[in-house]
């Protein structure tokens, strides 16, 4: 039976529909997952918003339907369209258009374990025990100018209710070089000329995370963005063999826009195709940092355990000034401030493959077969 | 070996001894097998090398308060230039002289700062290289030292105390004055009072008439521009803003002078370690800003 969860009978997200509330409910319970459902939720209530302030009701069918799908799939939000409460508004068409935005725009890393390596320790150290992370998406590239720029034309600037409360107060410092709001080098609320297909940067973690929640998806966790890139095959009575880099276990400059490799500024996301993963997700490493969910542990192992907590986000992947190679790998963990907007802080997103309506039916489909095996009768 | 041959090479020995090599630093005298000299605590080997090119070696000297972050700068600055493959590229000239940059970028590597140079002169690292541009068809012979901000400091407030500095300064071609840009930032006048001392005392040297100080080229970097940005943007106009006591002895006293932004570690951290106080650590290396004044000193040397 589903109960409604605390967090979505407060704030602005008690204006949605009873029913959503109710499936959020029982959507998970892990803290992870109610993160993720609440920046969907938030996600959906932008949406609502931006129609006419009424609940969902107002996407009825015909033409306003396909021209709000149309709209979203151009500004890339074809994961909120396939979240199971939006799914039934989209004819066969656009569900195939929509699928196939999803398969251009992420890769999906399988279910299974992964380590990670402690900040401030070498691959001598050993690693951490391993942790089990189900199947999820990881966009293929990080999030480029023009992607951003649908979410600054559509004003997602000013929707609060995808941003942090507790960031309110700084919503009016993320401007760009002329005062618009927008990344910290654009000028005039646009990208610089020519970089429409360069990572966004000069965002702090909480203009990510914003971006994140309109677009309906999240930022990865560490352990997400480093499974995609380092890719763990589990052997029964072996420790996980994880690569050291996407392409495999030597540093080759060639592969990523690092210092020393590159024109020293960011490139393309298209640029440097030989880097991909495994599951074919690009520029992990190099171009630009990327923020993901997790905060910063700046503890050593011998530190005192009062001083846990600091006001960093974790970042991962080196970037085109990158200097070391052993700070463009896989494993390698920095940090910045969560409100430092960096000419070389980037990021990409991520969703839980159980969060799409496709996922559920599936799964639906499977539990339906396994019970009629199971009662033939 | 006979007795013969044994006096023979003694008195070879002997003469050898009574013909003393210069120290490339103060030009004091010292025995063959000297390591260090007698007089100023300069490695000998300088002198050695300096030997087998006619021209003398030009020398930099990289200047600023303890902390400041010299060392990590002359490091950085030369393992990039032995790295790439540009148009600036440097050779080093003999081990010893790959021990800066290996120390420092070991260091860095490990999330931690090099150690704090040491006061003593024989203790300091120093680098004898050669320096190949697009723009000059002969090498350079380079000497730089990695001195010790309280030494310096010491030699400034009591000049003669550190014999070392006082004849590299009267000798030097130029100097990178190095300015904590975070310190400047956040109101603290130090720094200012800090250079405007070295820069008094640079010209107040007894030094070639031909060749005041206010000819030689001066670059003064802000270090850690990676926590201040806006540094990077003009670092003649944060100067201005931050340091306007320093920014007016310039234009009075240096004809050549030019301001400069660099950063070595994308990120620092407070880092807590049990047992031992928290230290800062660089949580990445992306150098910025590392190469531009070394490069403005060459091509303003003697110009």
């Amino acid at each position: 039976m589903r109960t409604t969860s605390p967090d979505s009978q407060t704030g602005v997200f008690s204006r949605l529909p009873e029913w959503f509330n109710n499936w959020l409910g029982a959507s998970g319970t892990s803290r992870m997952k109610r993160e993720a459902d609440a920046s969907m939720q938030a996600a959906i209530a932008a949406v609502v918003e931006q129609e006419d302030e009424a609940p969902l009701a107002p996407l009825r069918t015909g033409r306003e339907i396909e021209s709000v799908v149309d709209e979203m799939l151009a500004q890339g939000r074809y994961a909120l369209l396939l979240r199971p409460q939006l799914i039934g508004n989209l004819s066969p068409e656009q569900l195939a258009r929509t699928r196939a935005a999803l398969a251009d725009g992420m890769g999906l890393v399988p279910e299974g374990f992964v380590t990670l390596r402690p900040p401030f320790t070498d691959e001598s150290a050993g690693e951490a025990p391993p942790l089990r992370l189900e199947a999820y998406y990881l966009d293929r590239y990080p999030v480029t100018n023009s992607q951003y720029a649908h979410f600054v034309a559509s004003g997602g600037y000013e929707q609060m209710q995808i941003w942090d409360p507790e960031i309110w107060a700084a919503l009016l410092d993320f401007v760009d070089t002329t005062g618009h709001p927008g990344p910290r080098n654009w000028k005039n609320g646009r990208f610089p000329r020519g970089e429409e297909h360069h990572p966004v940067a000069g965002v702090c973690w909480y203009e990510a995370v914003a971006y994140a929640r309109w677009i309906g998806k999240r930022l990865p966790s560490d352990a997400e963005w480093v499974k995609a890139g380092s890719w763990p095959v589990s052997i029964p009575g072996h420790p996980l063999l994880s690569r050291r880099y996407p392409w495999g276990e030597a540093m080759d400059r060639s592969r990523a826009n690092l210092w020393g490799s590159g024109p020293g500024r960011t490139v393309s996301v298209f640029e440097f195709p030989s880097g991909v993963s495994v599951g074919g997700v690009h520029q992990l490493i190099g171009n630009v940092w990327e923020w993901t969910a997790d905060a910063f542990n700046l503890n050593s192992t011998d530190a005192p355990a009062s001083s846990v907590q600091t006001k960093m986000k974790s970042i991962r992947g080196g970037a085109f000034d990158t200097y070391l190679d052993g700070q463009a790998t896989c494993q390698f963990q920095s940090a910045d401030v969560a409100l430092t907007r960096k000419h070389n802080i980037g990021f990409r997103c991520a969703i839980h493959l159980n969060d799409l309506a496709d996922w559920r039916e599936e799964s639906a489909d499977e539990t339906e077969d396994n019970s009629f095996a199971e009662n033939p009768s | 070996m006979n007795r013969g041959v044994a006096l023979e090479l003694d008195s070879l020995r002997l003469a050898h001894y009574g013909n003393q090599i210069s120290c490339l630093i103060c030009a004091e005298g010292n025995t063959p097998d000297a390591e260090y000299c007698r007089n100023c605590f300069a490695p000998m080997i300088l002198a050695h090398q300096a030997q087998s090119h006619a021209s003398k070696p030009v020398m930099f000297a990289a200047l600023g308060p303890s902390g400041v972050g010299k060392t990590v700068y002359l490091g950085m600055l030369l393992d990039m230039l032995s790295r790439q493959p540009k148009h600036l590229q440097l050779a080093a000239r003999g081990g010893f002289s790959v021990t800066l940059q290996h120390n420092t970028i070991g260091a860095l590597s490990r999330c931690e700062f090099p150690t704090k140079t040491p006061n003593e002169p024989d203790r300091w690292n120093w680098v004898h290289c050669q320096l190949r541009s697009a723009k000059q068809k002969q090498p350079v012979e380079m000497v730089i030292p990695d001195m010790a901000g309280e030494a310096l400091f010491e030699e400034v407030d009591h000049p003669h105390s550190y014999r070392v500095i006082h004849s590299l300064l009267s000798r030097c071609d130029g100097v990178m004055i190095l300015i904590d840009g975070t310190k400047l930032q956040a109101g603290s006048l130090d720094e200012d009072y800090f250079t405007m001392k070295l820069l008094s005392h640079l010209t107040e040297l007894t030094t070639d008439p031909k060749r005041p100080w206010s000819s030689r080229p001066v670059a003064l970097i802000f270090s850690k521009a990676d926590q201040c940005e806006s540094c990077f943007e003009d670092p003649h106009a944060y100067a201005q803003r931050h340091a306007p006591g320093l920014s007016r002895i310039c234009t009075q006293k240096f004809r050549r002078h030019r301001f400069f932004a660099a950063g070595v570690a994308g990120a620092i951290a407070n880092r807590p370690v049990r047992g031992n106080p928290s230290h800062m650590v660089p949580l990445r290396v992306e150098p910025r800003g590392i190469i531009e004044p070394f490069e403005w000193l060459v091509d303003n040397l003697r110009g």
